[in-house]
């Protein structure tokens, strides 16, 4: 039967369009229940002993949840226990309406076939179609509409046999709805009448999101914060610019400051200041707020105070703290200052924390305390406090109102306990919003089928280099290789040069669930002891990965060089290789030492390791920079997988061959894929810093009487090359290691977006990734843009489109951060993880930084480092002294340089589990009442403080 | 237009025949065909209507749009007609062959409604000078038998009654900005004032009397529309189609307002009935 649906919408051009859609009713729709005998359905997925034990609906029963409830409580929907749910199409359309990411966390539950939850097409069923009547509102029809199609299926289930006893729920916290479906004799329960009558898991409760029905009763009713202003007046503000529109950063170290950088045309990007709670109002870390800026004479300065938020406490202690905040300052400090009068869109993700529990014995609500110092403590209601101590928790925020001092959320779920290496390592995954769940069924069902093997087919398009005498060269325990080299001998004389990268292009298709997939992680995340692959294992482990002795697809550079390492001709082809060899670094340059060897291998490798010689001294002379970060390596117990010792990492003449190489082939193929598409190539570039970042780098060199040109990149690395202290060899790589903290963020871009182009660090006038595509996504695309450059492979829009490109970047750029941050995260935590199992350590380390109050040490052995502090709170403060131009800090009668060396002892603070820290305390020199004596090993040390 | 050939034969039998008030299907000199008249039968258009009378049919489909007003009639909205004689209601219309008859059509039409007599076109305004509603008035000629101004008439008076336009209103932001807001309920609409609309009633003079509705045979039987009138003959006709333009108007409305009171429940017959 046919309907058709009209309504009239608003064109863009302001006209006013009617829109007619046929609408075409059916009887073969099935209800979905084991029970039905009428319907000729195949599988049904509501099962016949769909029963939980609930005091309220004893029988078997299916649930039917409105629109609101699925947008508010999907964590509910969500538990396992939740099952044999009927989600009418009217809900799911009106969810799809209204959030994205709850339609795609509910339609992940409709796939699960463990949740049983089904789809009952309503609208499209010839009984349950109802049209909007004359003066009713849009969401009165589709609550009508649930009403009608929960009423259809508790009178056609009971009709089939057997099913007496089974009962439709409509679950609904709506109350004109309730009673609506009351009088209509349905069954109908509000959510949390519901939830609560589940009396065999009481620990659901626990995940009901606070709706504004019970906030009242949560809080006081005296309002703490300011209105926020409606939508309307927020954008007609914007408009006029009265108001500024600006993302909300919370400061780290003040819970009552935070910033809001309001991005402007151009560089007139700006940021203003927030200060107090009152002006804050209510915004949380991320969101997208209006803010007013104060008249001039209420400005204020940054203050440089460490504030905590300690937990509930007295308004006039609050004011107190607010009262810290203000302090003389002269008028070049002050900063626009504003508030927060309106949220514009929130950026509420579940946040990882901790409970902190109520002090009040058998209480329910508790105060959450996030992980991440810049969200505010939330309140939850549970009954499970004493279950939740010292677990890692999931918290989502449901809301905040203006009576409340803390936002309001309700728990979502359990991560395990609390200094737990897979908890931990789950929290900075989260914390770091880095995607690591397995890959999905649409995911994997677009690998190849296996046994894989290349066909006739795969030949005839790719070039045979089989014979080549290609090896890989890798960190020991490389599974996924990506690229491979070979070098040889040329009848005229000179040499021919082949890197080969893995062809994952390949196997990943533009567009397909595979490529979504790794286009959005962007990159493989490696963690001390795990590593999350952006794509399936088989391609990154297998197929894709260039393993000795076996054919795999490749994309090869090849270069003929002759003996002064000059490229004579670059060329690029798809082909099949077997590699001959997988060697690690260390392997690689034992071949090459030892002058026994003679073999193909060898003889390669000594080509290539001569060519990059000469390659890399030119690459120095034309001014790139080699810095220093001090790296470290874990010793991982194969038993326990506990850290028993680190190292720092070594690098080898090998590293620099194969790095050389990879640079070359990045450098060819950027300059390929940018004459061929210069619009839109995707390319990295590494921008020169802003003079102002050398400060730090040249007052620690002055210290030593050095002067570190820093004009050029070539100033800089020669400048670098000469910094010698006699006597104090670790003096240089100090100094790289500060001058890499000078450097600017390497990012990727596409070239239609942007003009300046140039690698900094490498002294490159272009630069982009092609070596890694296992692991980069980059690298993928400039897989793709070289196939269509060299007529290997079709392209496809979105490749050409520029802004799309620029989007990817963007993300791709995000998730490297992120990736880099967790990996740190994750070094952090092992380091932790390290020191607890060793108690205390004395060892020697060099003064960094100075700062006010503390001195920030590097331990050289561990890559560690650390602060030592000289101010605590329970005891009286040294003398300090602290000269900005040296700098220098001098405590009591010493004075500290940057580059002293001093020796530390090292212990785990364990007294705060959340965020547990590395703790430094100085044994040499010895200041009297400030260091401390070294510690004996053993159990006792693990207390010493700094006052002792 | 379809032409048919009439003997000497069969034309002094009929002008016979309209001499004694007695046409050759029967009806007296002032009646009309049989009409039906369906409205609502496009579902894409703001207002329409179909009329079949004899074996002429019509079909009006109304379309509102929001234009800009005339700088002449600044507070007021206007109507656009276009007739499509398309080749199925006869051969003659293939290709090109339409255009002229649809450019006279339309021009006759656009000077019979397109004025405040008819409709009340400041209801049309949205806000002067700025905005108002167009209304385009598409007629399709499916059927050619006769008469085709007046079974146009009413079917345009027909899809005006049927007409329903969005209610709009004008927001205005601070600076003076205006924008059209929409009403989000589709059963929040205006309706027109069509009491004033007119029906063309077409004579013509057979013998020495004339005949509303005249079928094809009985126009070949008028001298085909050239000729002279005399004076007093031309008083006679506005008279008659006074008199018949009254008659014609009544019981249409009647009919319209009734097919609408049926609402929902009214089988719609459509274009396969």
């Amino acid at each position: 039967m046919l309907k058709s649906k009209t309504f009239v919408k608003k064109t863009r051009s302001g006209g006013v369009m009617k829109i007619v859609r046929e609408h075409y009713l059916r009887d073969d729709i099935w209800c979905g229940s084991e029970f039905c005998v009428e319907c000729k359905q195949e599988s049904p997925v509501l099962q016949k002993d769909a029963c939980i034990e609930s005091n309220l609906c004893s029988s078997t029963h299916y649930l039917i949840p409105d629109t609101n409830l699925v947008l508010h409580q999907l964590d509910i929907l969500e538990d396992p226990l939740i099952r044999n749910v009927i989600i009418l199409q009217t809900v799911l359309q009106e969810v799809r309406h209204r959030s994205a990411p709850v339609y795609k966390r509910m339609k992940d539950i409709i796939h699960d076939a463990e949740k049983h939850f089904y789809v009952f097409t309503n609208e499209h069923h010839r009984e349950t179609f109802i049209e909007r009547e004359q003066a009713e509102s849009a969401n009165d029809r589709n609550d009508r509409a649930i009403r009608v199609a929960a009423k259809w299926y508790s009178e056609h289930l009971k009709r089939a046999p057997q099913a007496e006893e089974l009962q439709i729920v409509l679950l609904t916290n709506d109350r004109g709805n309730k009673e609506k479906a009351d009088e209509s004799g349905l069954v109908v329960y509000k959510c949390e009448e519901y939830i609560k009558s589940l009396t065999a898991n009481p620990e659901l409760v626990d995940r009901l999101a606070l709706t504004s029905d019970d906030q009242n009763e949560i809080t006081s009713s005296k309002i703490l914060f300011p209105e926020h202003l409606p939508l309307s007046r927020i954008q007609a503000g914007i408009k006029s610019s009265t108001l500024l529109q600006g993302i909300f950063r919370a400061s780290r170290d003040n819970y009552l400051e935070a910033t809001v950088f309001v991005h402007g045309e151009g560089d007139e990007s700006t940021e203003v200041l927030i200060q107090g709670l009152q002006n804050l109002n209510r915004a949380v870390y991320q969101d997208v707020v209006a803010v007013e800026l104060l008249p001039r004479n209420q400005w204020v300065a940054p203050s440089s105070v460490v504030l905590q938020d300690e937990g509930p406490k007295d308004e006039d202690k609050e004011e107190e703290s607010e009262n810290m905040l203000k302090c003389e300052v002269s008028e070049a400090m002050l900063k626009p200052t504003g508030k927060v009068v309106g949220i514009i869109k929130r950026n509420w993700r579940p946040f990882c924390g901790m409970l902190f529990k109520s002090q009040i014995k058998e209480a329910t609500r508790h105060l959450f305390t996030p992980a991440d110092r810049r969200i505010p403590r939330i309140r939850i209601e549970t009954r499970q406090a004493a279950a939740l101590e010292g677990q890692r928790i999931m918290v989502a925020i449901d809301g905040w109102p203006k009576h409340s001092r803390y936002p309001n959320g309700h728990f979502v779920r359990n991560l395990g306990s609390a200094g737990d290496k897979e908890t931990e390592t789950e929290v900075l995954l989260l914390e770091h919003d880095v995607p690591h769940q397995a890959f999905s069924q649409a995911v994997l069902s677009f690998l190849p089928k296996m046994p894989w093997a290349i066909t006739e087919e795969d030949m005839k398009k790719r070039e045979d280099l089989r014979h080549l005498c290609v090896c890989s060269v890798d960190p020991p325990g490389c599974t996924d290789i990506d690229d491979t080299l070979h070098c040889q001998d040329l009848d005229n004389g000179n040499l021919e040069v082949g890197v080969h990268i893995a062809d994952v292009s390949h196997f990943i298709r533009p567009g397909n669930a595979l490529d979504q997939e790794a286009a959005s992680r962007g990159t493989t995340v490696y963690l001390c002891e795990r590593r999350i692959d952006m794509v399936p294992e088989l391609l990154s482990s297998n197929l894709c990965s260039l393993r000795s002795n076996v054919e795999r697809f490749a994309f090869s550079c090849i270069w003929e060089i002759n003996h002064n390492a000059e490229i004579l001709s670059t060329r690029f082809t798809k082909s099949v290789i077997n590699s001959k060899a997988s060697l690690t670094y260390a392997e690689a340059q034992m071949r090459i030492d030892d002058a026994h060897m003679n073999d193909d291998i060898t003889k390669s490798l000594r080509g290539l390791n001569k060519l990059a010689k000469i390659l890399k001294k030119r690459r120095i002379e034309g001014g790139a920079l080699t810095l220093s970060s001090p790296e470290v390596r874990f010793h991982i117990d194969s038993e326990t997988h506990d850290p028993i010792d680190l190292q720092t990492k070594e690098l080898k003449e090998t590293n620099s061959m194969v790095e050389e190489f990879m640079l070359l082939a990045n450098i060819s193929v950027a300059q390929k894929i940018y004459d061929e598409f210069s619009e839109c190539a995707l390319l990295r570039k590494h921008p020169a810093p802003p003079p102002s970042n050398y400060d730090i780098l040249n007052k620690a060199a002055k210290s030593k009487d050095i002067v570190i040109h820093t004009d050029s990149a070539k100033a800089l690395a020669d400048s670098l090359d000469e910094a010698k202290v006699d006597g104090f060899t670790y003096f240089n790589t100090l100094l790289r290691i500060l001058a890499t903290r000078c450097m600017m963020q390497a990012v990727y871009f596409c070239s239609g977006m942007d003009s300046d182009f140039h690698h900094y660090g490498l002294a490159s006038p272009i630069y982009t990734h092609f070596t890694s595509p296992i692991r980069r996504y980059s690298d993928i695309i400039v897989h793709r843009l070289l196939a269509v450059a060299i007529g290997a492979d079709t392209t496809y829009p979105d490749l050409m489109d520029k802004h799309k490109q620029s989007t990817l970047c963007n993300n791709l750029n995000y998730r490297h951060k992120m990736a880099q941050y967790a990996q740190r995260a994750s070094v952090a935590f092992h380091t932790q993880l390290f020191f607890k199992s060793r108690g205390n350590l004395n060892e020697d380390g060099f003064i960094l930084f100075v700062r006010k109050n503390a001195i920030i040490v590097l331990i050289p052995k561990f890559g560690l480092e650390g602060t030592v502090f000289f101010e605590s709170k329970d005891k009286a403060n040294p003398r300090l002294t602290f000269d900005e131009e040296g700098p220098t800090l001098t405590v009591e009668n010493h004075a500290f340089h940057m580059f002293d060396k001093v020796k530390v002892t090292i212990s785990l603070d364990a007294s705060k589990i959340q965020h547990q820290k590395i703790r430094m305390a100085l044994i040499e020199p010895v200041i009297p009442g400030v260091s401390v004596a070294p510690p004996e090993d053993g159990p006792e040390a693990k207390k010493a403080k700094l006052d002792r | 237009m379809a032409t048919v050939q009439v003997s000497e034969a069969e034309k002094v039998y009929i002008m016979h025949g309209v001499r004694d008030d007695l046409r050759v299907d029967g009806r007296g000199c002032e009646d009309y065909r049989h009409m039906e008249i369906e409205t609502d039968v496009v579902s894409n258009t703001d207002g329409s209507a179909k009329v079949t009378l004899g074996h002429t049919a019509i079909l009006v489909g109304i379309k509102a749009e929001i234009g800009k007003p005339r700088p002449m009639v600044a507070d007021e909205g206007f109507l656009e007609f276009f007739v499509d004689c398309s080749a199925n209601a006869t051969p003659e219309f293939e290709g090109r062959g339409g255009d002229e008859l649809g450019t006279e059509l339309s021009n006759t039409l656009y000077k019979v409604f397109n004025n405040r007599n008819s409709i009340d076109l400041r209801t049309l305004c949205i806000s002067p000078g700025e905005h108002c509603w167009v209304l385009y008035i598409d007629v399709l000629l499916l059927q050619c038998d006769g008469n085709l101004f007046d079974a146009i008439s009413v079917a345009v008076k027909a899809a005006l009654f049927n007409t329903r336009i969005p209610k709009v209103h004008i927001s205005e932001d601070e600076e003076g900005g205006k924008e059209i807001e929409l009403s989000d309920d589709p059963y929040d609409c205006m309706r027109l004032n069509v009491e004033n609309v007119p029906c063309i009633v077409t004579l013509c003079k057979v013998g020495h009397r004339h005949v509303v509705d005249a079928t094809l045979l009985e126009k070949a039987c008028s001298e085909g529309g050239r000729g002279s009138l005399d004076p007093e003959s031309i008083f006679e006709m506005t008279e008659t189609g006074k008199r018949v333009g009254k008659a014609l108007h009544a019981p249409l409305m009647e009919v319209l307002q009734k097919e609408e009171s049926l609402g929902k429940k009214r089988q719609k017959v459509g274009f396969l009935g």
